[in-house]
Formats: structure tokens, sequence, C-alpha cells
């Protein structure tokens, strides 16, 4: 029978549980060790099984049998964490986006090169199954030379529902500062499309884009970016984090077809079953094909499709993309000056 | 239990434009026969329940509490001093709440306080319900007002079936945790309505979430929290006498469960309003089981 991988967790916020969920689900790796400084965090580690839990994640990447690290920290830790990961020898799945900038980006990939270890970036759009099948109908040349592309990506953002329902939950407090993301939903939810797109249509020539503040965060809530492709293309890339229903679509527009991709939420009561199971709902399900391939790359020593460096590329473009923005300010009526 | 009528004004305003939000609620006033007192401190507790703004109809509009503030001074005094207040809770910080819902720029355009009483100046009280002792901190802000205004939201409830004037005193408690009060949380809300009695109910209805949101372009005004809260049940097709805060409340002398609607006509509203269909009430009714099996830690 094949050694099955090793896994440490670096990081139990929302993401990371549903990571720590996939993980424990997959049959080729185990879950060996967790890391997050909330003891209550552990606890819901320890519930699922979980036997070595660690406040410090320095700890965790001393452990001698883990193999690989999943870390889902907030953006400002990402690159002490995967560079302190590289250098014990750990492989890394790092969430995205890379970093808060491409400086800290090219310090972990130049870390992961030197101590030889894999990085792979979370994109678990790239993972779900329609996203790979409208890739097919591109390169087959069923939609002809794409014009036109819109992307969009909206939802709550760092305002998370329990179970993509009503029921608030507090924002971990990095979410509210620029300093620890680097950025707003243009970096949250654009490294995605960014990404996608790149996939689809190619590299990037030039990018505008429109930020805007509906709830005066000290971060854009909102971003709508134009994109010159250097195939051609024209694409608008249409992020948010102002609403409470998830949308995210892909719509191509060919010189012979068109063809689209809608991912959703399940239905709130499914998915509150799932849940309450410990298995992983639909809309979560990419997340665990991205592990599975992240598992699989260690173990037949292939590179993972979602890399370090095509991560970096989505990071100088959206860095470029800042420079560029045009801001949009108090342009509704929400303020309660507009009476 | 012989109950009074309690005044409940209604009027329909169909935009949230301040102007037209203040004249609609002086119309309110003038329904219920209210004559303004003389006045130097006044406290204003809008519901923010997270970050989501007005447009959700979970928390109360910030034009709504700007009407108000225009219409305390133009009726009142320009001098009377106002403050806004809200308090932590167990998943919404106030200094995020007041920036993103829009009460930051409120407060500067206006030149009113604006208070988390999670950090503001307390002292402790005790008050029985229902022959039980609550103690609570009680903010210097809310004791020392000559006037409170409380500007709630029309919401169906998991735990307490609906939420409206009576609910949104609970965020006048300053401390965060409000999870821990949830074994007892209609004796809680009725006890904090009666050691922080509010004078004047005004509900923002110009957008309500109920099983979908809807611009409804209601606004209620009362100075008996039973009665509104019993009217705006009504309107949401829940039977006041259901809901155990209400009936608690009532018990406890805090309104009168009877009420006269003067103005327009609650049945437009109550025909109107997005009403709980059975699906959503079972699943409402499955929330509340999954928490009481203590299984809702693992829906994070």
């Amino acid at each position: 029978m094949a050694k099955k991988i090793n896994l440490g967790i670096i990081g139990l916020g929302f993401i990371g549980k549903v990571h720590l969920r996939n993980c424990l689900s997959l049959k080729s790796a185990n879950v060996v060790a967790v890391a997050d400084v909330s003891k209550k965090a552990l606890k819901y580690a320890r519930e699922l099984g979980v036997k070595r839990l660690f406040t410090d994640y320095h700890e965790l990447l001393k452990q001698p049998d883990v193999d690989a690290v999943v870390i889902s920290l907030p953006t400002y830790l990402h690159a002490p964490c995967a560079i302190g990961a590289a250098e014990e020898g750990k492989h890394i799945f790092l969430e995205k986006p890379l970093a808060r900038n491409p400086e800290e980006g090219k310090k972990i990939i130049s870390a992961t090169r030197k101590h030889n270890v894999k990085l792979m970036i979370g994109y678990p759009l790239r993972y779900l199954i329609d996203i790979i099948n409208l890739k097919k109908r591109i390169e087959d040349g069923e939609l002809g030379d794409i014009q036109t592309a819109y992307a969009v990506n909206i939802g709550v953002g760092p305002f998370t529902h329990r179970a993509e329902g009503t029921i608030p939950s507090p924002v971990p407090e990095w979410w509210m500062n620029k300093e620890s993301t680097g950025g707003g939903a243009l970096l949250d939810l654009g490294s995605h499309m960014v990404n996608l797109l790149r996939w689809y249509l190619g590299e990037i020539r030039d990018i505008k884009v429109f930020i805007g503040y509906r709830y005066n965060l000290d971060v854009e809530d909102y971003a709508i970016s134009i994109v010159n492709f250097i195939s051609g293309t024209t694409a608008t890339i249409d992020v948010g984090w102002f609403s409470q229903e998830t949308a995210i679509s892909i719509e191509l527009h060919g010189t012979v077809g068109h063809a689209s991709v809608v991912h959703r939420s399940q239905n709130r009561v499914i998915t509150a079953i799932k849940l309450i199971l410990g298995k992983t709902s639909k809309f979560f399900k990419p997340y665990l094909e991205e592990l599975s391939h992240f598992v699989d790359c260690i173990k037949r020593d292939d590179d993972p499709l979602t890399s370090g460096d095509d991560a970096l590329r989505d990071l100088e473009i959206i860095a470029r993309a800042y420079n560029n923005s045009l801001i949009l300010t108090n342009q509704n009526d929400y303020s309660p000056i507009s009476s | 239990m012989v109950d009074l009528l309690s005044l409940v004004g209604l009027i329909e305003c169909k935009d949230r434009n301040v102007n037209s939000v203040k004249e609609a609620v002086k119309e309110a006033l003038k329904l219920i026969d209210y004559s303004f007192p003389k006045t130097k401190r006044i406290v204003i507790k809008p519901n923010m329940c997270y970050y989501w703004d007005y447009s959700t109809g979970q928390t109360t509009d910030p034009n709504f509490v700007a009407a108000l503030i225009e219409m305390f001074r133009e009726e009142i005094s320009p001098d009377v001093e106002i403050s806004i207040v809200e308090s932590d809770a167990s998943a919404m910080k106030c200094k995020y709440a007041f920036k993103y819902l829009g009460y930051e720029k409120l407060a500067k355009k206006y030149r009113v306080n604006l208070v988390n009483l999670s950090e503001a100046e307390s002292e402790t009280a005790q008050v029985k319900v229902k022959d039980e002792v609550f103690e609570f901190l009680i903010p210097k802000v809310i004791k020392n007002a000559d006037l409170r205004v409380n500007v709630p939201k029309m919401k169906y409830m998991a735990f307490t079936k609906i939420s409206c004037a009576l609910k949104n005193i609970f965020g006048c408690n300053p401390y965060p945790k409000k999870f821990k009060y949830h074994p007892k949380l209609d004796e809680v809300i009725v006890a904090l309505n009666k050691v922080m009695p509010f004078d004047l109910h005004f509900l923002d209805g110009l957008i309500v979430c109920g099983s979908k949101t809807l611009k409804l372009g209601l606004i209620m005004a009362s100075q008996d929290p039973v009665a509104m809260d019993a009217a705006a049940a009504t309107i949401m097709s829940v039977n006041p006498k259901s809901v155990g805060h209400i009936m608690l409340a009532r018990k406890e002398g805090l309104g009168n469960l009877s009420f006269k609607i003067k103005g327009a006509d609650l049945n437009y509203f109550k025909a109107k309003y997005p009403k709980k269909g059975l699906s959503e009430k079972i699943v409402a009714f499955g929330y509340r089981v999954v928490c009481a099996l203590g299984l809702d830690k693992r829906l994070i």
C-alpha cells in the first residue's frame, strides 16, 4: 500500500475549517496536526479526531512526520509561514492570494525553489468540473475566437455567514485592516478571476479598474476591471463583498458561439445537513478536488496546476490594476449626507 | 388582565429621503397625540445587528435617524444633545458597524455623539422579572437621558419569533457576549426594558426582511413598546399572544397588548409584508433543534 501523505493544517478560520474537513476525507492523506491561535478552533479539530494541536504554527512545522502543510492564515502571515514551511522541507498548499504584494510573493517562491518543495495556491474554481469543461471547449475552438468575456465573483466577502445562511458570524479583526490584507475585494476575489481568465485566454496586456467603497471600509468592497488580453479578447471582471448572496460566473462570447458557467451556493438546508454530518457541501466540492490534486502532485512528484509562479503573475496584474485604479467614492445615495 | 388601548400611528413613506421620512415621522407623532417634552439630552437606539446596511432590511436606515435628529432639533431645540447608541455583540463590533453602516458619516454631519455602550461608563442595577432578580450594567448615557428613542426594525427571529421594539433594547446591554442570555431571552428582554424604559418608539419599516427583503414603506410610531410589537407581529402574521417576551412585558406592566391604529391601514401592510411560508418555519424549527442539540458549532 502506497504511503499516505501526512498533512498539517495551519489556520482554522472559515476556509481553514473547510480544508480540515476536506483533508480528513482524503483517502491518500492523514491529518496529523493542526495549528491555530484559537483554542476554540483547536477544540473543533480535536472533536474531528486530530490528535496533535498547536497554538503556534512554528511547533507544527518542526514535526518531522509532517510531509506537507495547508496554510489558511491571514494574508500578512502567508510569507513568514510559507517561507518557514519551505525551510523545514514541507510541501505547501497556500490559500490565495499568494501574498499581500508581488515582493512578498517572490520571496515565497524563492524559498520553495531553494528548499525544493512544492507550492500550490488555492484557486478552487480551476478544479470545478464545469470550468474545466469550458477550457476544453475553448481549446477545441468550439466558440471560435473569444472576443469578449465577463467574469463575476460577488458575495459576502469576509462577512461570512454560517452555513451560507443568515446567522451572523464574527469577522476576524485582520480583515478590517489594509495592512493585514494587502487589498480588498479586488485582491481577495479578483485573484480568482484573473487566474481563471488567464488560464482561458492567455496573458494580459493591460488592465484598468474602478474601485468603490459602499461600506466605508479601509479597502475597496467592490471593483470592476476592464482587461485587455494579448489574444485580443476584452474582458470585464466584476468583484464585490457587498451581497448576501454569492454569484460566481464566467461568460464567454466567441466568433462562433457563446458559453457560460455559473457556480452558486447550494440550498441552505442541504448545506447545513452536510456540514452537520461532517461532509463537504456542493459549493465547496472544488476545494476538495484541489486538495486531492495537491496530494497527488506530492505522491507523483508532479507540478501543481495552480502554481506559485502562476499566482505571482496574478498578483503582479492586480498590483498593476491598483496602480491604474479610478476610485469611486460617495457615488451612490447610500450616505446619510444625501437627503 | 384588562388592557387599555395604546395608540399606534402608521404612515406610508415610499422613499428614504431624509425630508420625506421627517415629514412622515412628524405626521405619525400627530396621530398618537404626542407633544415634545422639554429635553436636554436625547438617546437614539437604532438596530445594528451586523454589518449589513439598510438596503437589506436588517439594520436601521441612517437616513431615518437623520430625519429624527432634524425633527428633534426643529421641535425641541437646535442645541439638544443627541447620542446614538449601540453595543458590541457576539458577532458585531460597534467600531466597525458605525463606520460600515454609515453612522460615522451621520454623526459627523449632524454633530451628534456616537456611543459604543460596551465601552461607555455604566453602573450596576438590579431588576426583578417573574420573581427572578437580574443584574445589568446600565450605561450612564441612557440613564441620564431625558428622552429615550427606540428605532427598531421588524424581523423574524429563531428564538423570539419576532424582533421589534422590545427586542431592540436587548442591544442596550453593554455586555458583548449576548448569547449567554439565550436560555432566558424573554426574561432578559423584558428586564432590560424595565430597567431602561424608552419613551418613544419608531419602527423603521421602510425596507423589511421577512421571507425576503421588500420595500414596505412603513413608519410606525408609539409610546408603548408592547403595543408596537403587537401591531408589528400582526403585520407579520404572528399572533402577539404567542410571543413570549410580548406577553411577559405586558404582564410586567410595560405596555398594553391592545392597540388602536391611527393613520394608514394595518391590513394594507399585513397583505404586503413578506411573510414566512411553511418551509421557512420548518427551517427555523430545525435550526432551533440543531442549536438545542449543540450541533450548531458544526455549521461554521
